[in-house]
């Protein structure tokens, strides 16, 4: 969903904007990027000096992304639009070994966000597969993609996604939520206890204003907000209370916080954000007054993986940051085009993440070797963090 | 790699090193596709010529391996050797054009037959042409050189090239249609016995004949036809009234098609054309790995998965396509990444296959003649040496001993719509930067399968500074990653081998525009990257002191925009550097690090 998600945030920016950015639209037709603008940062680093040996893992089909792996290593759970029959993401998980691969979710419905349990067979994913009309709905898309016109691609925040697992050992699918609203982007705990996730539940569960009738259609995201839950779908508990889209939740590796990016009011700034498992201590983490999203920590839990566009509109660039973001983050990528959604192997030594810099595609899931030593030597070597003066609102303690 | 395809691209270039990269490691011992290679571009195989007795050793050495792996003949065979015949020169055996019992000309200064031509006598009167160019009535430009001219039973006389001073959208039409074969074609169809070809005194190269060139020498055409000098030019323009050869090219080279061709009155000419062609033999070699599990259905028909390679390469470098530079023309071209690496691919491939499951037979296959035309592979289709109906796939290795960065381009995808899950599946556990391209139009021997139907894959690893010239060594090939090419190969084959359905094959329609393309007088030093595929034409470097470089480009970036015409590919490219003039002052757009910048450039003439 992330990078659906993305799409709609570049929209919304470029239409808030006046419409200055025709050009720029007309490049992310179809999530197709065109040439970005890199900026200088004085740069100190070279890609090379973090990730080498880097590589393509994805190539079937029109787009793949999220490669989130299993504990050991071994297997990688990604979304990704490679059956005629679906124009929409549906579930693989992909042996890294073997490099076969199997679609675990149903094959109907839009679906996103996949997780491993830590210590079962189960896979967790957010899918639409009970909508009565989700083959009708594919069938739509399909006519329109064939009849040759373009628009963009966009995330619609469904609002049937509801959060599901799949048992790999026996194939039963098991639905946790089950509220009106767009339910998605869950991850589970360390130790396989719990489940935290983005939900626009609050859109549709009581009465809303004129105002926020209006935000709802123009764009539902503006209601998201973090949950947790148990495993098994009990207890549903809301952490966070700011208006503007909280989303994309993740566990820190001891299981003590949860790292997730929150977009201010108008759904064009963002920023990495950590909290307690019960929402207090929300702490903002990165200050680049630009759109850093989908943050991820590294296995030590001394630093968290984020994207953000601070070079440049769609110029998304990898970055690192202290887990406390006392310190100036560090660019990880510097390559052309978007580079996005980092997750670092459960040894720490592989960097996947999302990038169109094979051109002429929407993103693939990339592999790199990572240099974790060099990672620590530049955090340490960072400047004290910049601010923009534009602190995000804390709340929701 | 053969060079015919973008043979004119890279004439005007010479390949550098990209990425300006250090080399990969010195060759650590104990890679196994090392030997081969090293025994392949040794010295004392003297650059495996097609025909030659280093490409016999080759064989032998081929052979030995096949041997040892425990392959054996092609089904019906007797031989791991398949023979071919080829056209290894063409020269002209002494052409002579007769004015009159008192005027003959002889020698190649004043004569020399275009490389295509049989080898006939010609004699009629002499119709001058214009620049002898038709181009169809689909480009929305009429221009018919021979509109108000008949030709029949009589020689034509035409200019090479095309009008000098049109602008630049009319080059861009007309230049398509002047090549010589194109021209030779349309005077024939219009009856006429022969053609002469004259460089005007307004155009580059002005009164010069045409050197014969190996290209386009590979068979007769059955047209009968020379180039003449600019004195022989003269003397036939004596017979013209108060007009001279450059004031006629002048009014020509408006563009204007209204401007007529004209008879030349009181004159006959005998064109004696003597082109000689020597004939000789090469051979493929193949080697067959028969099913080792339970064969595919027998209503499949698909009984055949392929891998091949070339092995022949340039021997001294002495038949034109040497990219050697002056201080080491005439030495061994090792040809150790074009294409022993491709070789050694194919062999330790084989192994590996040797103890795989197969339900589908195996062959293994190294071509000759490539560098002279894909001599070799096209052969071995058209002779359907095994039914080509019944080969599931070919895999393709050419130059595949370079790997930079964990780059490997993977070509033709577009051949089957299977490749990509293919190519994923077997890349998870090897591990390259895979560049995935769709084009199957390439200069290799890939052409000559994807041309009968045959879904195929071609592995390459990128072009470089040593490029077919003599420092392509074995000391500079990185054995790590061409035996991870090998094992990315090896897991393909198998699985191809052991698929229930056989691949689909699509046919990828061609970019190339119609029309013959002028041999490109242009030169500008830029050096295409094939190894990517952009919007644009990447460039892997520039020639030093080139105009390019003086422009300021450099490698890494993308031209969008050539003399007004936008680039999306390499053969915009071509076309557009076909159809700029040489010495005038052209504008350059070009993508660098995601900005676009705009540069003039000045294109000097080719050598």
């Amino acid at each position: 969903m992330e990078g659906g998600e993305l799409e709609m945030r570049r929209r919304r920016a470029a239409d808030a904007r006046t419409r200055m950015y025709r050009l720029a639209i007309a490049a992310m037709v179809v999530g197709l990027l065109g040439p970005v603008v890199t900026g200088q940062d004085g740069d100190l680093y070279t890609e090379s000096d973090f990730l080498t040996r880097t590589r393509r893992l994805t190539i079937e089909g029109k787009r793949a992304g999220e490669g989130y792996y299993r504990p050991d290593g071994a297997k990688l759970v990604f979304q990704s639009e490679r059956e005629p029959e679906n124009p929409f993401y549906q579930i693989y998980v992909l042996d890294l070994e073997t490099g076969d691969s199997r679609r675990i979710s149903p094959g109907h419905g839009k679906t996103t966000c996949a997780f491993f349990q830590p210590g079962s067979s189960l896979i967790m994913y957010a899918s639409t597969q009970h909508d009565p009309e989700s083959k009708a709905l594919q069938a739509a898309e399909i006519a329109f993609r064939e009849s040759g016109e373009e628009r963009r691609y966009a995330w619609d925040y469904d609002p049937e996604m509801e959060i599901y697992t799949f048992d790999q050992d026996t194939g039963k699918y098991t639905r946790l939520t089950d509220v009106r609203g767009y339910d998605a982007e869950g991850s589970y705990s360390p130790d396989g206890e719990w489940l935290v996730f983005t939900s626009m539940r609050d859109a549709y569960n009581r009465e809303l204003t004129s105002d926020e009738r209006k935000q709802l259609e123009l764009d539902p995201s503006y209601f998201a907000e973090i949950y947790i839950m148990r495993a098994d779908g009990l207890g549903q508990r809301r952490l966070t209370d700011v208006v503007g889209y909280d989303g994309g939740p993740f566990f820190s590796p001891d299981g003590s916080k949860i790292v997730w990016r929150r977009f201010d009011e108008t759904g064009l700034i963002a920023d990495v954000w950590t909290m307690n498992l019960d929402g207090s201590n929300q702490q903002q983490i990165t200050d680049f007054h630009s759109m850093s999203w989908a943050p991820y920590f590294h296995p030590s839990g001394e630093y968290i993986f984020f994207a953000s566009n601070k070079l440049g509109f769609t110029n998304f660039e990898v970055y690192i940051v202290d887990a406390s973001g006392a310190k100036e983050p560090v660019r990880i990528t510097y390559t052309d085009g978007f580079d996005g959604l980092p997750v670092p192997s459960p040894d720490g030594q592989v960097l996947s993440w999302t990038s169109n810099r094979a051109g002429g595609q929407a993103g693939q899931i990339f592999l790199g070797r990572w240099n974790h030593n060099k990672a620590l030597e530049a955090l340490a070597a960072a400047p004290p963090r910049r601010t923009s003066g534009n602190q995000g609102a804390a709340g929701g303690e | 790699m053969v060079r015919r395809l973008f043979a004119q691209v890279f004439l005007t270039i010479a390949v550098l090193g990209p990425y300006g990269l250090a080399r990969p490691a010195v060759a650590q011992d104990g890679w196994r596709t090392q030997p081969h290679v090293e025994a392949l571009a040794a010295d004392a195989l003297e650059g495996r010529l097609t025909g030659s007795d280093g490409a016999r050793v080759a064989a032998d050495y081929i052979v030995e391996q096949l041997r040892a792996l425990g392959a054996t003949f092609l089904p019906g065979r007797s031989d791991f050797r398949l023979p071919f015949e080829f056209t290894a020169g063409v020269n002209d055996a002494g052409t002579l054009l007769t004015l009159d019992a008192a005027t003959g000309w002889n020698v190649s200064d004043n004569v020399q037959a275009l490389s295509f031509s049989d080898s006939a006598v010609a004699e009629g009167e002499v119709v001058f042409a214009g620049y002898g160019l038709v181009v169809p009535d689909s480009q929305d430009f009429g221009y018919d050189s021979y509109a108000t001219l008949d030709v029949t039973d009589k020689i034509v006389v035409v200019l090479r090239y095309f009008p000098e001073d049109v602008d630049q959208d009319l080059r861009n039409v007309l230049a398509r249609y002047s090549g010589l074969r194109y021209k030779a074609m349309a005077a024939r169809q219009r009856g006429a016995k022969a053609l002469l070809v004259l460089t005007g005194p307004r155009s580059p190269n002005a009164g010069l004949t045409i050197p014969m060139t190996f290209d386009t020498a590979i068979s007769g055409s059955g047209i009968v036809g020379a180039s003449i000098s600019g004195a022989v030019g003269d003397a036939l323009f004596e017979y013209v009234p108060d007009r001279s050869v450059e004031a006629t090219q002048a009014e020509l080279d408006t563009g204007n098609p209204h401007v007529a061709g004209f008879q030349i009155d009181g004159v006959r000419l005998t064109l004696d054309v003597k082109v000689t062609r020597e004939s000789r033999s090469g051979f493929n070699v193949a080697g067959y790995l028969p099913p080792s599990a339970t064969p595919v259905s027998s209503t499949d028909g698909k009984s055949y998965v392929m891998l091949g390679a070339h092995y022949d390469h340039l021997g001294l470098g002495l038949q034109g396509n040497s990219l050697a530079r002056n201080s080491e023309r005439g030495e061994i071209h090792n040809g150790a990444d074009d294409n022993a690496s491709g070789v050694a691919a194919v062999i330790e491939a084989g192994r590996a296959l040797t103890a795989a499951d197969r339900r589908r037979g195996v062959i293994l296959a190294f071509w000759s003649g490539e560098e002279l035309g894909l001599l070799g592979s096209a052969n071995f289709v058209e002779t359907e040496a095994v039914p080509t109906g019944q080969i599931s796939a070919y895999l393709n290795f050419d130059m595949v001993g370079r790997a930079r960065d964990n780059r490997l381009a993977l070509q033709a995808v577009g051949s089957s719509s299977a490749w990509h899950g293919l190519i994923e599946r077997a890349n998870v556990p090897v591990g390259f930067d895979v560049q995935i391209q769709l084009d199957p139009y390439l200069p290799t021997d890939v052409m000559s399968f994807n041309g009968a139907g045959i879904p195929s894959l071609n592995f390459f690893t990128g072009s470089h500074t040593d490029y077919h010239r003599p420092s392509d060594d074995a000391s500079a090939v990185n054995y790590e990653d061409l035996d991870r090419v090998a094992r990315l190969g090896t897991i393909i084959a198998r699985n191809v081998a052991n698929r229930d359905t056989p691949l689909d094959f699509v046919r990828v329609e061609q970019i190339e525009p119609q029309g013959q393309r002028a041999s490109v007088r242009a030169f500008t030093g830029t050096i295409p990257d094939y190894t990517a595929e952009v919007e644009g034409l990447l460039l892997g470097g520039v020639i030093e002191g080139g105009p390019a470089a003086k422009a300021g480009l450099q490698e890494g970036d993308v031209i969008i925009e050539f003399a007004g015409q936008s680039i999306t590919n390499i053969y915009d490219y071509t076309y557009a550097l076909d159809a700029v003039k040489v010495d005038e002052l052209i504008t350059v757009i070009f993508m660098r690090a995601g900005d676009r910048h705009e540069v003039t450039m000045t294109p000097t003439a080719r050598p």
